[in-house]
């Protein structure tokens, strides 16, 4: 069964998020995704809800439905040769069955035509209110088992909107959809960082009229200040155990690292320079800190070992200005702001061989944040003169733009991905 | 004495600012190579139309000066004829109300002295170039008045809030304006002001005050603010 978390004291806000899909992977897997049997009594169509993250991703190509009817919804109905006849190469079937007590029972299968033989099959035993999220982990199922990495369609991404002089925290589904306001305040809201169990979020409001980092608790809305020390309190960062966060304080002068416990306790600062040192991001081991510092004249993109046991190594060369580091989750490369001909864009940079690739050509992009499997870069840009988010995958090809229907978008970060806790029953 | 402490300051953030340097030689070889009839014409119609401006700003801060003022006379007069109806003397020191003889040594209401217009103390705010923070010496005069003003009433406190234009990073530019107001905090405790007195803060790029996508805006948001706690607005 699926646990689904409800956000307590968030409100729902009727802004709905609209993905656009601009461009597509080199080679695009096919896959045909029939109705589901027995799906459209219920508002939220399961199979289409699957079929639009594939497209999304960009690395899929859906087929054609046919002409046959019924479709088929259990495995002795396919007629794999006249699925073959179609064209369809990866064929995805389903079925909705009502349970007496309430529940319904989803149960999907992916063939693979040519070989009719079954490549992925799980059933799920959930509540009517769980089925968009029943969706999404079917998408994540048939993605991994096609790709080959985990899928990240049941994730949760968090961004700001600025709405007037107000700022809202949000929280929305991976797609999009279900958008809650966690968080509003007439003062400005940068930097969230969810913590590595999704549980919650760390940002930095001005709401007392300066920079302090608070910690909310998502599904509580409960919510408590992790650093409110003199001068500025910025750009938390969780460490993968989630124990302890990497923040940027200027209480001792300029702005410098620290790391201090989640609950606030046991600050101590472990970057020593005369110059600006902030936005640090740890390695997914644990061991390093990625970080931007001015120390060389402008501001660079530096690696320091957690325990300070080295002196930092500078890490671009290229170009007066890269900053905002974010390693990719299997800790082989890096994304980050390059300016580049009076642009700032997303650039990723291998680790051991030093090779840079510029992703983005917005004016302004910010805060690059990656997908948990490392495939997809979601950061902020604007289109017609209004902040939005987009997204790009690692390899630079698929583009999207995610657009609100008012105010402007920044700051995303993207959630980590969740084990369920459910029970599923390969058939 | 406080001069020579303001010329070696002024030494010192000059030496540790090498485009500064390079700024200023720009300037040089552009007076000497590039000096057409057309330039001096759009200078001077330049420099007309800022004095325009700034003579209408002191004209707007005289009015409420002004306006001010007869409050303050209108509230002594509601004063003193309350006390009349209580009928006794009406005997009390005199507090030094007066705006000054002009010669600079103002006493009396330090909120008064802030606020009048033309004065270097009503100047408040110190602009940057592009992810620089030094301080430029057309400011020097300003930092020395309020440094000044803080020495003589050391009751009052100043918030520094350091400002960036939105390009770049936000976190980087939230750093950067904490240095563009620490550079500020900095140059009035050279100049002897206490430490408690003087609050560096940054609001980074998240407050500006000019939203064009071009330079006169951006060059508007790279600034630093001083703000007196307090201060009647």
């Amino acid at each position: 069964m699926i646990t689904v978390l409800t956000l307590f004291g968030a409100q729902p806000c009727r802004a709905q998020l609209t993905i656009d899909v601009i461009g597509g992977g080199a080679s695009q897997v096919p896959i045909t995704v029939l109705p589901f049997g027995g799906e459209h009594r219920y508002d939220q169509l399961i199979s289409q809800i699957v079929s639009a993250d594939l497209r999304r991703s960009g690395l899929f190509r859906l087929g054609s439905l046919g002409r046959a009817r019924p479709f088929p919804t259990q495995a002795g109905e396919v007629d794999f040769a006249y699925w073959r006849n179609e064209g369809a190469q990866n064929l995805v079937i389903g079925k909705l069955t009502d349970r007496a007590d309430g529940h319904v029972d989803v149960r999907f299968r992916m063939f693979d035509v040519g070989a009719k033989s079954q490549l992925v099959g799980f059933s799920f035993l959930v509540e009517v209110a769980q089925l968009r999220v029943t969706a999404h982990k079917v998408a994540d199922l048939i993605y991994e088992k096609l790709t080959g990495d985990a899928g990240v369609f049941s994730t949760k991404i968090s961004y700001v909107v600025k709405r007037g002089e107000t700022f809202e925290l949000q929280v929305a589904d991976a797609d999009g959809f279900n958008p809650q306001i966690v968080h509003r305040y007439k003062e400005p809201i940068i930097s969230p960082q969810w913590s590595p169990d999704g549980q919650r979020i760390a940002y930095v409001s001005f709401e007392q009229r300066k920079a302090i980092v608070y910690i909310l608790a998502v599904y509580d809305g409960s919510r408590k200040v992790l650093a409110s020390f003199e001068g500025s309190n910025s750009a938390p960062a969780w460490s993968p155990d989630g124990k302890r966060l990497a923040i940027t304080l200027t209480k001792d002068g300029v702005s410098q690292l620290y790391l201090i416990n989640s609950d606030g306790s046991g600050v101590y600062r472990i970057s020593y320079s005369q110059s600006i040192d902030t936005e640090p991001n740890f390695s997914p081991d644990g061991r390093h800190l990625l970080f931007t510092s001015d120390r060389a004249g402008s501001p660079q993109i530096y690696r320091m070992r957690v325990d300070g046991s080295d002196d930092p190594r500078r890490m671009t060369f290229e170009g007066g200005y890269n900053v905002t580091p974010r390693y990719s989750p299997d800790g082989k490369s890096f994304v980050f702001i390059h300016r580049y001909r009076g642009r700032f864009n997303v650039a990723v940079q291998n680790i051991s061989t030093r090779q840079v690739q510029l992703l983005t050509s917005g004016r302004l992009d910010q805060s690059p944040t990656f997908a948990p499997n490392g495939k997809m870069i979601l950061y902020a840009s604007e289109y017609k003169g209004r902040g939005i988010l987009a997204a790009v995958s690692s390899d630079g090809r698929v583009k999207q733009r995610i657009t609100a229907q008012a105010g402007d978008i920044r700051e995303p970060a993207w959630g980590p991905l969740l084990n369920n806790h459910q029970k599923e029953s390969p058939k | 004495m406080s001069k020579v402490v303001i010329a070696f300051c002024l030494v010192f953030l000059v030496a540790g600012c090498a485009s500064t340097e390079q700024q200023v030689a720009g300037v040089e070889e552009r007076t000497l190579f590039d000096e057409t009839q057309a330039r001096e014409q759009e200078e001077f119609d330049r420099a007309q139309a800022e004095q325009a401006e700034k003579d209408a700003q002191i004209r707007r801060e005289q009015d409420e000066l002004n306006r001010q003022l007869e409050e303050q006379r209108q509230r002594e007069l509601d004063l003193i004829d309350a006390e009349i109806e209580v009928d006794e003397p009406d005997i009390r020191p005199l507090t030094d109300s007066s705006l000054g003889d002009g010669d600079g040594q103002l006493q009396g209401d330090p909120w008064m002295q802030l606020g009048e217009p033309g004065s270097a103390l009503a100047q408040r705010s110190i602009y940057y170039d592009f992810d620089r923070y030094d301080i430029g010496d057309e400011y020097v005069p300003l930092i020395e008045a309020h440094a000044d003003f803080l020495l003589q009433n050391p009751g009052l406190k100043i918030i520094v809030q350091g400002n960036c234009d939105d390009r770049g990073s936000r976190e980087y530019n939230l750093a950067l304006g904490q240095r563009r107001a620490e550079s500020v905090k900095r140059a009035m405790l050279l100049l002897g002001v206490s430490d408690d007195q003087i609050e560096s803060v940054s609001f980074g790029a998240e407050k500006p005050v000019a939203f064009g996508q071009d330079e006169e805006s951006w060059a508007q948001n790279r600034r630093s603010d001083i703000v007196y706690v307090g201060e009647p607005q």
